[in-house]
């Protein structure tokens, strides 16, 4: 019985299984679910900021990468992508991958916060060479220290993957086996321009005694979001959580002053923070252009003046940016005057005046308050840098510290009281003291809230955002009549454009190249060789054996 | 590219058992089918382990512990003593003659192993874009297994037999013991020598062909005597 079962498998075997196996095989192989690619090694990776602002297209133009890994000196074509520090990455170098190699990861410091003086230029410098430069058509991708990383950086950086000619046939013939190399996988799909971009400008206002429409109105600006390289790593400290924070602070105080019906001065307050501020301030663009052009009537009128604020807590200087030098008289000059005053008689704080003209002709605008001395309301912006062209306005850099909540509180504690002067046209009196003075507690929050997390305008610009939300609630606990306008581009001719893909998840696979699986082929059939040898000479082996057995039982 | 690196990894497991195969003169015995009833026994005796240990052993998940716990393994390894009561009911239940029988366990044990252990691993492993050793490694790992479980086989064969020169059984029981708790013991050694996974491949390889020799020389000796050629 089990031969015949035996013969009949046999049977079956040499004929019609071996047909079915040439068939079934490839299908199964090819409808096989399991995942070729399961990653040894996977790292979040931020993508450089892609933008189009007025039809320019700026930063990196691709997202998905599958290529070889070579360092900054190994690579060769487009077919590699280069993985490199940031610090060891030159602007010129920058200049040459972008336009030939196929892409670029560039890993930041080990310590974001603990970077030499030296460093710190470096990276802005880097920063503005992607960013303002031409736009890359390479994927451009930014990672975040970590150890494993760091042994791939090391093993790219010593492998002997070079496609320079080695000493002699067999030396490359055991480069090529030996070496072992690394493929780049980005998985994401190409980047498309979003459609559903709505950047909210929010409106507050404190109205004082008196017919509201013939006050006069300050108006206190300042843009919430950040900029950066890439867009989810610009958290943006200084730039502008400073701002906003003094904002919202400034909003508290006065809403105090305003809600007592003696102390309610004669002048209205309106308090702005405008999205999209570091694309050219199309936020307060199109607010303003709602206002003055738009048929209802605007809450802000000829006899008014602008304070914006930028910046204000990188160091103890306060520069005071107007596009036209103020008169005595004006508002303008008042207040100047006012913050000089007030900062003499707190002291260690230096305010200077910094008077520059508009400049149409470059491509974007100096300062927040150039939007509105265009439209011819008298303006200008605080900031504690003293140049518009300061690349930490701009920087990834840019994050919290713990010394800037200091500066912030002082800036804070002069613009108050200057502001609060002028307003009352007090001098020499503190206004803001005891139990109405400047909260460092409350700026700290607001700092510490705004600077942890990314605030490019891309990431900020869908309908419901939680920081939107977050800051509208924040103002109508002070101010009345707050409004959010969302600003959507037009549709055929946007001024500004967003990307998706902002940040992806990065798979590194160790990887051998081809000759070495040839090569592989070449041991294993050798191996199998001896096998095959081994088995068919068992005999002798067993021979051997018995007759070992046979001498020991004889002896 | 890689599934040619997974073609490799599969000649490298499976060619060896072809050749013992078709060359120690079992094809000519048909005795393939056979083989497949061992491995049927195999996938049995696995089944009744898998309960034993999962009925035992029900801590086993805690992996992440650092050190090596001797006593919880040794009452695991012991467990690998049902594969001995495996093979002998493979042994008593299959019809061979002379070496066929030993072969015919021991290939039919080895290869429903390799089969369920090995092709899903390489399927998933190998077949990837990363490239590990690893791979290699336990291809030529499961070669071993193929020397060893035909040893093992042979170990349990004389051990059933009454004819065996008695000053011989206290070292086939010794040895039997030892295939039991091998992988036991190597897994202590290596970690203790801190070898690498090539070294212990090494490790493997030699002891395993040491035993084998030691199995082969009994064995001859018996075979000689009751008159199995």
């Amino acid at each position: 019985m089990w031969l015949e079962e035996c013969d009949s498998f046999a049977e079956l075997c040499r004929g019609y299984l071996p047909y079915y196996l040439l068939i079934v095989l490839p299908i199964f192989i090819i409808i096989s679910p399991a995942n070729p690619v399961a990653a040894s090694h996977e790292f979040p990776v931020y993508r450089m900021h892609q933008y189009d602002l007025h039809g320019v297209p700026h930063g990196c133009r691709s997202s998905p990468v599958s290529l070889e890994a070579r360092s900054l000196t190994g690579w060769s074509t487009s077919r590699h992508c280069i993985i490199t520090r940031a610090l060891d990455l030159a602007p010129d170098s920058f200049y040459s991958i972008r336009s030939k190699a196929g892409a670029l990861v560039v890993v930041l410091p080990e310590k974001m916060h603990a970077l030499s003086e030296e460093e710190r230029q470096h990276i802005m410098a880097l920063e503005e060479a992607m960013l303002l430069g031409p736009e890359s058509p390479i994927p451009v991708y930014f990672a975040p220290w970590t150890p494993d990383l760091q042994l791939i950086l090391d093993d790219v950086s010593s492998s002997f993957l070079t496609d320079e000619k080695a000493g002699s046939a067999a030396e490359a013939m055991f480069n090529s086996v030996s070496a072992s190399g690394y493929q780049v996988v980005v998985a994401t799909s190409q980047a498309v321009a979003r459609t559903d971009v709505k950047v909210a400008t929010l409106q507050g206002k404190l109205s004082g005694t008196g017919q509201e429409e013939k006050l006069p109105t300050i108006a206190i600006v300042a843009h919430y979001d950040s900029a950066g390289v890439a867009p989810e790593l610009s958290f943006g400290a200084d730039s502008n959580a400073s701002g906003v924070s003094m904002l919202l602070e400034l909003a508290r105080l006065f809403s105090a002053l305003y809600s007592v019906g003696r102390s309610r001065p004669r002048q209205n307050l309106v308090f702005i923070l405008t999205g999209a501020g570091k694309l050219n301030y199309q936020g307060s663009k199109k607010w303003l252009e709602d206002q003055l052009d738009g048929l209802e009537g605007s809450i802000i009128q000829d006899a008014s003046y602008v304070i914006c604020l930028d910046s204000v807590s990188s160091s103890n200087n306060l520069y005071v940016h107007v596009s036209k030098p103020p008169k005595e008289n004006s508002p303008g000059g008042l207040f100047y005057k006012e913050l000089k005053a007030v900062s003499d008689a707190i002291g260690g704080i230096n305010v200077e005046g910094v008077h520059k003209k508009i400049n149409l002709a470059e491509e974007t605008l100096a300062w927040e308050h150039e939007r509105y001395s265009i439209r011819r309301l008298p303006a200008a912006t605080i900031s504690s840098l003293k140049s518009h062209k300061d690349p930490a306005r701009a920087s990834i850099l840019d994050m919290r510290q713990d010394d800037q909540i200091d500066r912030l509180h002082t800036n804070t504690k002069i613009v108050a009281e200057a502001l609060a002067r002028h307003i009352y046209n007090l001098s020499s009196s503190q206004i803001f003291a005891d139990s109405l003075s400047v909260s460092k507690d409350a700026l700290l929050l607001w700092q510490e809230y705004l600077s942890n997390q990314p605030r490019a305008a891309p990431l900020l610009a869908d309908k419901q955002n939680p920081l939107v939300t977050t800051l509208k609630e924040a103002m109508s606990r002070y101010l009345g009549d707050v409004k959010v306008t969302l600003h959507t581009p037009d549709k055929r001719d946007p001024e500004f454009v967003f990307y998706d893909v902002t940040k992806a998840t990065l798979n590194v696979y160790s990887v051998k190249p081809a000759v070495f699986d040839l090569f592989l082929t070449f041991a294993i059939v050798l191996y199998l060789g001896i096998v095959y040898l081994v088995v068919h000479n068992f005999t002798h082996a067993y021979n051997l054996a018995t007759s070992l057995s046979v001498k020991s039982k004889t002896s | 590219m890689t599934l040619y690196h997974f073609g490799n990894c599969l000649a490298l497991v499976y060619v060896p058992y072809y050749l013992t195969y078709k060359y120690s003169g079992l094809s000519e015995y048909g005795a393939f089918w056979k083989c497949i009833q061992a491995g049927g026994i195999y996938i049995f005796t696995q089944l009744v382990k898998m309960l034993a240990l999962a009925t035992f052993f029900p801590t086993a998940d805690s992996v992440g512990q650092e050190g090596f716990d001797i006593v919880g393994e040794f009452l695991k390894s012991t467990i690998d003593l049902a594969d001995l009561v495996g093979i002998l009911l493979v042994l008593n239940g299959i019809p061979g003659k002379g070496h066929a029988k030993v072969l015919t366990a021991g290939i039919g044990w080895a290869g429903a192993e390799v089969l369920l252990t090995r092709f899903l691993l390489l399927w998933v492993g190998a077949r990837g874009a990363e490239f590990d050793w690893k791979y290699i490694q336990k291809s030529l790992e499961s070669n071993i297994s193929l020397v060893q479980h035909i040893t093992t086989a042979t170990l349990v064969w004389l051990w059933s037999r009454h004819d065996l020169r008695r000053g011989l059984v206290p070292v086939v029981v010794s040895m039997l013991l030892l295939t039991v708790y091998r992988s036991l013991i190597l897994d202590f050694l290596s970690s203790l020598l801190l070898a690498g996974p090539w070294s212990s491949l090494f490790i493997k390889a030699v002891t395993t062909l040491f035993m084998g020799a030691t199995t082969l020389h009994m064995y001859a000796g018996l075979a000689q005597s009751i008159g199995i050629f």
